[in-house]
């Protein structure tokens, strides 16, 4: 259940702009943090990633389509990890088996050549 | 014993004649039908590229095989075929039957779950009463 409020009503600055926080924000989904250490740097809300698999409700991860499996693998064919595509522990235990057996068979590589 | 479900994959050179991977089919189909077991698709995904080069080849020529078998032995029996023809470059063979079971336990406490959430949902969230802190005050 993402509870996500958007903070924008109640800053009086122009109303044009709201997508891109220059200034300081008002206190935003992190809490109460009055100014705080970053006040400075670009401060962004990283936006809930979400499993895959979970959302098309997939349970059998087919090794043999490599286009599904295709985005969970880096351009010279390592196996992403979790925190880079959101998979849940679950499927991403599924997944990399999957992408296993494909490497085995010759549809996806183990190490592209260049 | 329970019957087992198996996917079979072979890679074969890409310039053999159709006919003589037929030929290979055959052989395979014959030895399923001896041992009682169960061939039940069999789909040639034709040449295909390869990810990676398998005896200096870049291309392939996929033939897919889903079989239900209670022998153990088949496989062994077939992987050795496959092994000692020349046309084939890569082969693989697995089990199957046990992810399919999870997969329709999972799918099956997903319904379950869907059924139950309308009812769980239509309950109004409990608003927390202030009564206490009116009286003490």
């Amino acid at each position: 259940m993402p509870d996500e409020t958007p903070a924008a009503p109640q800053q009086q600055a122009p109303p044009a702009h709201s997508s891109h926080p220059a200034g300081p924000r008002p206190s935003g989904p992190g809490g109460a943090r009055p100014g705080g250490p970053r006040r400075g740097k670009r401060n962004f809300v990283r936006k809930k990633k979400v499993c895959r698999f979970c959302v098309e409700k997939i349970d059998l991860i087919d090794y043999k389509k490599p286009e599904i499996l295709q985005p969970f693998v880096q351009e010279r064919g390592k196996i992403l990890p979790r925190r880079m595509t959101g998979t849940c522990a679950r499927h991403q235990r599924w997944l990399t088996v999957a992408i296993k057996r494909a490497q085995n068979i010759a549809l996806l590589p183990f190490a592209s050549e260049l | 014993m329970e019957d087992r479900l198996y996917d079979l994959i072979f890679i074969c050179r890409p310039d053999t004649p159709e006919a003589e991977i037929d030929k290979l089919i055959a052989t395979l189909q014959h030895s399923v039908d001896e041992k009682q077991a169960k061939l039940e698709k069999i789909e040639k995904w034709g040449v295909r590229r390869l990810a990676y080069r398998v005896h200096k080849l870049r291309d392939g020529f996929f033939v897919y095989m889903l079989l239900r078998s209670s022998h153990g032995e088949l496989l062994k029996e077939l992987e050795r075929r496959l092994h000692v023809s020349d046309a084939v470059i890569k082969y693989m063979t697995i089990r199957l039957d046990q992810e399919i079971k999870r997969q329709q336990k999972l799918s099956k406490r997903r319904e379950r779950r869907a059924a139950r959430r309308p009812r769980k949902t239509a309950t109004p969230a409990a608003t927390p009463a202030p009564e206490q802190a009116a009286a003490n005050g």
